[in-house]
């Protein structure tokens, strides 16, 4: 038989580099004096210089993770955590600089914002350049901002929300997120308020040996639903690239809230990203997650079901290929009675390529008749790739109901043979298969990130299977 | 009295899941072990032959270095076991902890030969009411085509701490079968390693817990599988009364040319109160394409349906529950062809189901 060949992701259009020109780029490192120069050059009120400074000292004292892939080659000296880009925000593509607006043409983000999006952000390096939003959600009351702005005109709900959700001692990269932080979305839905159709916000990481690390806070009020989906990519240097983003969700009562992801880093990228929803009564939040770039990534969503009822899935695929190393996964935390959580989650290494599915479903004593299930399918399409699964399964009473199960593998033999014994190709049995397994997932994203996904499947034929 | 970190995970994960490893506060650790008297050893035929002559060893995982050095240094019960038997063989070996011999670092070595098939019982019981100390390390060869069954009963009272480690290594169509039925101990720690080399081998490992009061299972399981077409299946059922707690972590790790190799985990603990915890960490690691590895997990209270299906056959509701964990056991118990010993346990399950 012919050895299964999976194409790799077509970066043509994510690693097209702009000069690395900016308005301002702070100097490497992360010192007390590097962190005042950034809060100075973002005009931060005083109250966030403090948060930034009291951030940086909890970044000093905290370790580096003892699990996971290796990160030491990451050295914050070498990288600029803050880089202004040579415009403004612009609420006017026509207004964005004809070399960033070329990129995001090419992204694709100002044709998805008129067919199917109803706000678009759009951050270059460390600055939101563009954001804009249909008028009739402006009417309804939703605020979908950069987070700059968040922090100046909506003071309060900032204050109130801002790394609440995410405390800056949860670990190291979120220390270091808080000191650094800069852009992002703030998106504030009021009660009752539906959005039906999607807001989406995209990352772009041009500037070399630089960070990215923005914030996006969400809260949808009770009642009120939201479909959010961010996007983020960059080109290829030779050296390492950090983003170190974080992602606070507030779900309010009986609020409805997917937070779709597809992550596209370029293989330079150490993604060390942190996201975290509070749900509360009767409120649900979906995650929807494709992780094809990065060289390293880790990223484990976490939903905490605070409210009675309180519900959460998680839909998630990754990719590995050559030189990448995914460590991706998801975090759950029953708290409250008759919560329930739905995990379905799928990897695919290839090319040596390394995928690691890691979890953490808790229910607590609190959460008197939850239910949990958790699905994961691993699928290996060579030998020298690698597929871990590490799922932490902590149940701490007695009325639940949880599954977990796991399953590690290639493509089966029997079923090829099958499909081919009903007139298919080789090859075409091989798609068929491996498209079958990624299909829950890419059902659940935005279509136009299903079709590119699909395209990614495309089957060569190649030597021998053994 | 000492506070001791040990059973390391294979491969961690994040500190704050509180698995990677265990700890354990005011552990009494005996600083002199002397002769540990009370052990029986049934009638053996001259086909196995059991001697004292132990080197010093290192494990690939175990408890931790301290349990090691313990056993190197001061080990008070050896037994190197080898077996030459084709035919089926049973040995029996009794360690019964009184006031007189409560500490036991024992150090086992057995070989089952080529061809050869046996069986080895490893009972560990206190009747009396003392606080014993259990170190045991079991290290197994299992040549080609032996088959060697192990079955390991630890029935000490829940003053007590009982911590096993086990290394098997298991050569081309070797079957080693563990039945662990682990009952006792204040603290009851294993650590179980295979290291499935040969073409064909083949390992089971089953076991069943039954905790109470404040009783703490932590069980570390870890199956490398390298040989061709080799396997491992891990199955073990539990019930957890009271405030007692489990921790199992199970390691299926497919290393790179053990193709056609085959793992399964299956792992469910019944909750039988609202204050038993089960922590699990069921992981799949696979450096081979050419393998199939499942595992799962559940936890949960005894179904209502079921319980009410029974009751209303005329059974009481502490019946019912009796019989819905027995019948979880059940699997388990058709396995074990010694008769008295499966009687044993299904009294022992009784006991401590009261």
């Amino acid at each position: 038989m012919s050895k299964t060949k999976i194409e790799e992701v077509n970066r043509n259009i994510y690693d097209i580099k702009n000069k690395d020109e900016y308005d301002f780029k702070i100097k490497k490192g992360l010192t007390k004096e590097i962190i005042e120069e950034i809060s100075k050059q973002k005009n931060d009120p005083e109250w966030m210089k403090e948060f930034r400074l009291k951030a940086l000292e909890t970044y000093d004292k905290l370790e580096l993770p003892t699990w996971g892939p290796d990160i030491s080659e990451l050295n914050m000296e070498e990288i600029a955590t803050y880089v202004r880009p040579k415009t403004k925000l612009n609420s006017s593509w026509d207004d964005v600089p004809d070399d960033i607006k070329d990129t995001f043409d090419k992204l694709g983000i100002p044709e998805a914002e008129k067919s199917s999006l109803a706000g678009v952000g759009a951050q270059y390096d460390s600055e939101v350049v563009y954001h804009s939003m249909k008028e009739e959600l402006i009417a309804q009351g939703v605020v979908y901002t950069d987070m700059e702005t968040a922090v100046r005109e909506y003071p309060d709900l900032v204050k109130s929300h801002f790394m609440k959700c995410v405390p800056v001692n949860d670990h190291k990269f979120v220390a270091l997120h808080g000191a650094v932080w800069s852009g992002g979305s703030f998106v504030y839905v009021p009660k009752g308020v539906k959005v039906d159709i999607p807001l989406q916000s995209y990352f772009r990481l041009n500037s070399p040996e630089s960070g990215q690390f923005e914030h996006t806070l969400i809260i949808v009020d009770e009642g009120a639903s939201l479909h959010f989906i961010e996007g983020c990519s960059a080109p290829k240097y030779n050296k390492v690239n950090l983003h170190a983003g974080c992602v606070e969700l507030y779900v309010k009562k009986n609020a409805y809230l997917r937070y779709s992801t597809i992550e596209n880093w370029s293989k330079n990228m150490l993604n060390l990203n942190t996201k975290k929803a509070i749900v509360e009564e009767g409120a649900q939040v979906d995650w929807v997650t494709g992780s094809f770039g990065s060289k390293i990534s880790m990223l484990y969503p976490m939903s905490i079901l605070n409210g009675k009822g309180a519900k959460t899935e998680y839909t998630g695929i990754s990719f590995a290929g050559k030189g990448q190393n995914l460590d991706n996964g998801f975090k759950v935390i029953h708290n409250a009675p008759n919560t329930s959580s739905v995990v379905n989650a799928k990897s695919i290494s290839k090319n040596g390529g390394k995928c690691t599915y890691r979890s953490l479903v808790r229910i607590t004593e609190n959460a008197k008749n939850s239910k949990s299930s958790v699905s994961c399918d691993s699928l290996m399409l060579d030998d020298y790739s690698i597929s871990d699964t590490i799922p932490v399964n902590d149940i701490r009473t007695d009325e639940v109901e949880f599954s977990h199960e796991a399953k590690i593998g290639k493509i089966s033999d029997k079923t090829i043979f099958y499909l081919m014994s009903r007139g298919l190709s080789e090859e075409d049995a091989k798609a068929m298969i491996v498209r079958g397994f990624a299909y829950p997932i890419s059902k659940e994203l935005p279509v136009e990130y299903a079709v590119e996904m699909n395209n990614l499947i495309n089957l060569e034929l190649e030597g021998a299977i053994g | 009295m000492k506070n001791i970190k040990l059973n390391e995970t294979p491969v961690r994960t994040s500190r704050n899941f509180n698995i990677n490893n265990i700890k354990l506060e005011n552990i009494k650790i005996p600083n002199t072990l002397k002769e540990f008297k009370n052990v029986t050893v049934s009638e053996i035929g001259s086909k196995i032959k059991i001697g004292s002559n132990i080197n010093k060893f290192n494990l690939t995982y175990g408890l931790g270095e301290f349990f090691v050095n313990q056993i190197n240094e001061n080990s008070n019960y050896k037994a190197n076991i080898v077996i030459d038997s084709k035919t089926s063989k049973e040995v029996k070996i009794e360690f019964d902890f009184n006031s007189e011999n409560d500490s036991l670092a024992e150090n086992l070595e057995i070989t089952a030969n080529e061809e050869t098939n046996s069986t080895i019982i490893l009972k560990y019981e206190s009747k009396t009411n003392i606080e014993a100390y259990h170190n045991g390390i079991i290290r197994t060869v299992a040549k080609k085509n032996s088959v060697l069954n192990i079955i390991i009963l630890n029935l000490l009272n829940e003053l007590s701490n009982n911590f096993i480690s086990i290394e098997n290594h298991l050569h081309e169509n070797a079957n080693v079968n563990y039945y662990i039925i682990d009952f006792g101990g204040k603290n009851s720690i294993t650590n179980y390693y295979s290291n499935i080399l040969g073409e064909n081998a083949n390992n089971k490992l089953n076991t069943i817990y039954i905790g109470r009061k404040n009783q703490l299972f932590d069980l570390n399981y870890i199956g490398e599988l390298r040989g061709e077409k080799s396997n491992i299946d891990i199955e073990v059922q539990g019930a957890l009364k009271d405030e007692a707690k489990k921790h199992f972590k199970g390691t299926i790790d497919f290393k790179k040319g053990c193709k056609k190799a085959t793992g399964n985990e299956n792992e469910n603990c019944i909750l039988l109160s609202e204050k038993a915890k089960s922590l699990a960490l069921p992981m799949l690691l696979c450096s081979e394409e050419d393998v199939e590895g499942n595992h799962s997990s559940s936890a949960g209270k005894i179904g209502e349906k079921e319980l009410f299906y029974i009751m209303s056959r005329g059974f009481e509701m502490k019946e019912a529950m009796k019989l819905m964990v027995r019948a979880r056991f059940n699997g388990f118990l058709e396995k074990i062809k010694n008769e008295n010993l499966k009687l044993k346990v299904l009294e022992e399950i009784d006991k401590r189901l009261e």
